[in-house]
């Protein structure tokens, strides 16, 4: 694995000469780790977010999508073709203390925990809750994430009728489960089920046709169909679901993939090929289209920068989208064009954020692009064996107080080749 | 164009540019709704404002939205609590990238500091530890109030000197309103019997008025950062019910009121209505504006005692 930096960073040159997380202040105690999942080998590099080492390498049992959880403790390689999802310690915790988090930072480890069934697909985690749904079977299995970091978690299941690509959102106490179209479960769902804990319906099902994509933010979650956006909140007991249709000023279209924003409340969702739409559910006017230049290919948003959102098109740019002004900022190319004709599931960029750094996959090339944040330029880039494709990022910076063993003596992992600095 | 057409054309901006900037008001956003009627009953119809946590809504878990931030970019004056009440809010004002002054209106005032290191909110059916060393909920005291008044109106004048005499003025009678409140805060407590003035809360949030008034609130207490509030918490608080003799449980507008019931039902005693905590009813409510509130509060306190 190469990678370089092009701005050798008082950080980066520090991280040059030890290889512990980085220190910033006497007890401050930044890490940062890339999960990088590969489009044809069943592996999860673990990289080194600040200096771009690599950690470990994870075998598992087939090519995986990639998700954290709110923590950060955990992450999950959903491996649909070989009907299974694995559990990685991620190794760095935080534990919030109000004016100040403590962070510990050990190990990440590729946990015994193997979750197997038919077709796993959809994932969600709330709240410590986690929800895995099985495209080929017809219950969503649920349990904690703190059981699953134990080793043991308690999966409890809850009937979906039939087997169909859908999804179950976690509640302490209660679920939200899609409906299969009952003509032909093959098809997208047509609404949504409030269940409690064993499975029985709670008040009126939700009508949501072509309900696909969901995503959360702070306290709300959204699921996106045909007619506009599903909201999923809990004020009281019980969670509720409302429906939030679409602007009538909005032209002919709909979202199936849909991201939260960090920070600030939001979505973000696919908007056709080459649109997206900013939705703010408060607001009277909720929707904002964003034109691409071109197709979408993926998107995140930025956890830290909170009005920030980043799309990568099929042009190989990389764009700044602001959330406030609901327009691109500013377009970096970054890769070769990766067309969205052919499979929906070839080779093609992913984006995630890990500090002041934006990190692209480029799968046909080998490599992560690392771009800026703040002044959003290229930054460098680490090769990486193999089509690094679906790529997640956990870290942060905490304390770390004395005698607690957060962090790692020096030499824990090693630097595979020298740096190189522009 | 002339170096003279340029300069005539500059003028005549000018001109028509000043007194549109005069008319102009004051753009003051408040962080929740207790701020909100402080900035209005000093700053009057000079200024435009908006709150961001709205009635009877919990602030520690506000979520900002992106039209907050819009705002706030556009603002003049930022109000704030500070004391890590609004968790939000280093979050808003990076996201907004503003350059107004953020105000911290409880600088100055009488500040108690939390030995539990923390309160409990319950929210969603759960209970959240919100982390504060330092208790934020200093307006629950009509002196620290007349303090965050005077911050206001300072910050008011700061950013608009030309109306604050208007300000001043108006500050020194909502300070007259205050000081006739405290008075009959003062007066209502000291017609309640000795033994009648001990009360359960769930939230934490009226130390203050504990500390000036006299009254004691009882609170489930809470010092690991587990989001829920144990049964040995609850457990805790019943105990300290049956000890200290407490009259009656409180449930709050900003918060669900199951564990306030089942704490009632556990001790054996009464629910004594709802007191307002972090935020004010809405408009056609008992508690719309700070005055109200505490009255209403009072009220309450009063009328579960028996007075």
């Amino acid at each position: 694995m190469r990678k370089f930096f092009y701005a050798a960073s008082a950080l980066a040159l520090g991280a040059c000469l030890w290889t512990g997380p980085a220190l910033a202040d006497e007890d401050d105690v930044t890490a940062w780790r890339l999960f990088v999942s590969d489009h044809a080998e069943p592996v999860v590099n673990v990289i080194d977010a600040l200096d771009g080492d690599k950690l470990d390498t994870f075998r598992i049992k087939g090519p995986a999508s990639l998700y954290r959880t709110d923590s950060g403790q955990t992450v999950f390689a959903v491996q649909g073709g070989a009907g299974a999802v694995s559990v990685i310690s991620t190794g760095i915790a935080f534990h919030d203390h109000g004016d100040h988090g403590d962070i510990d930072v050990d190990e990440p480890e590729l946990l015994d925990t193997t979750l197997e069934g038919s077709k796993p697909a959809h994932f969600v985690e709330r709240q410590g809750n986690v929800a895995q749904w099985f495209d080929g079977e017809d219950k969503a299995r649920f349990f904690t994430e703190k059981a699953a970091l134990e080793g043991k978690p308690q999966v409890r299941e809850i009937n979906v009728v039939a087997p169909h690509h859908g999804v179950a959102v976690p509640f302490d106490k209660h679920a939200v489960v899609t409906i299969p179209n009952p003509e032909d479960a093959s098809k997208r769902p047509i609404g949504a089920r409030l269940v409690d804990v064993d499975g029985k319906q709670i008040g009126e099902d939700v009508a949501c046709p072509g309900l696909h994509g969901s995503a959360g933010s702070g306290s709300l979650y959204a699921l996106a169909c045909d007619t506009g956006l599903l909201l999923i909140s809990q004020d009281g007991d019980v969670p509720e679901i409302r429906h939030l249709p679409y602007s009538d000023k909005l032209p002919e279209g709909s979202s199936s993939t849909l991201i939260g924003g960090k920070g600030l409340q939001y979505f973000a969702g696919n908007y056709g090929p080459d649109r997206i739409v900013l939705v703010d559910p408060s607001e009277q006017d909720a929707f904002r289209l964003v034109q691409l230049p071109t197709r979408r290919v993926h998107f995140a948003v930025d956890p830290i920068r909170s009005k920030f959102v980043y799309v990568i098109t099929e042009d190989g740019q990389l764009h700044q989208v602001d959330v406030l002004k609901g327009e691109i900022a500013h377009s970096l190319k970054l890769t070769d064009p990766y067309s969205m004709d052919g499979h929906w599931s070839d080779p093609r960029p992913r984006v995630t954020v890990a500090a002041d750094k934006v990190f692209v996959t480029d799968p046909l090339n080998g490599k992560i692009h690392i771009v800026d944040a703040r002044s959003f330029e290229k930054a460098g880039e680490i090769t990486v064996e193999g089509k690094p494709f679906n790529i997640v990022a956990v870290g942060g910076t905490g304390k770390a107080h004395e005698g607690e063993g957060h962090e790692h003596a020096e030499g824990d992992h090693a630097h595979e080749e020298g740096h190189k600095h522009d | 164009m002339t170096l003279f057409k340029k300069l005539a054309s500059a003028l005549i901006v000018i001109t028509f540019t000043l007194p549109a900037s005069a008319a102009e008001k004051l753009n003051v956003i408040a962080s929740f709704s207790i701020l909100g009627d402080f900035a209005q009953k000093v700053g009057g119809d000079r200024i435009e404002l908006r709150t961001i946590v709205g009635p009877d809504s919990d602030a520690h878990v506000y979520e900002p939205k992106p039209a907050d931030a819009i705002a706030v970019a556009k603002a003049d004056v930022v109000l704030v609590n500070g004391l890590l009440f609004e968790g939000f809010l280093q979050r808003l004002i990076e996201a907004s990238g503003t350059s107004a002054e953020v105000v911290e209106v409880s600088k100055g005032a009488e500040i108690l500091n939390d030995p539990a290191g923390g309160h409990y909110h319950y929210n969603g059916g759960k209970a959240v530890f919100h982390e504060a060393p330092l208790d934020p909920h200093a307006w629950q005291s009509v002196a620290n109030a007349k303090v965050y008044v005077k911050n206001i109106e300072e910050a008011f004048c700061k950013a608009d000197a030309e109306g604050c005499p208007a300000y001043q003025a108006n500050a020194k009678a909502y300070g007259a309103e205050l000081d006739a409140l405290d008075k009959e805060i003062r007066d209502t407590v000291a017609s309640i019997p000795q033994d009648r003035r001990v009360f359960v809360v769930a939230h934490n949030a009226f130390r203050y008025f504990e500390h000036d008034y006299g009254i004691t609130f009882l609170a489930p207490q809470g010092v690991s950062t587990d989001s829920e509030a144990s049964a040995a918490d609850v457990a805790g608080v019943v105990r300290e019910i049956a000890g200290q003799r407490a009259t009656a449980v409180f449930a709050e507008n900003i918060s669900n009121s199951r564990l306030v019931e089942q704490i009632a039902s556990e001790a054996g005693l009464k629910l004594g209505g709802s007191l307002y905590s972090d935020a004010l009813s809405k408009p056609d409510g008992k508690a719309a504006t700070y005055i109200d509130m505490m009255r209403s509060n009072l009220a309450t306190i009063r009328d579960a005692a028996g007075s």
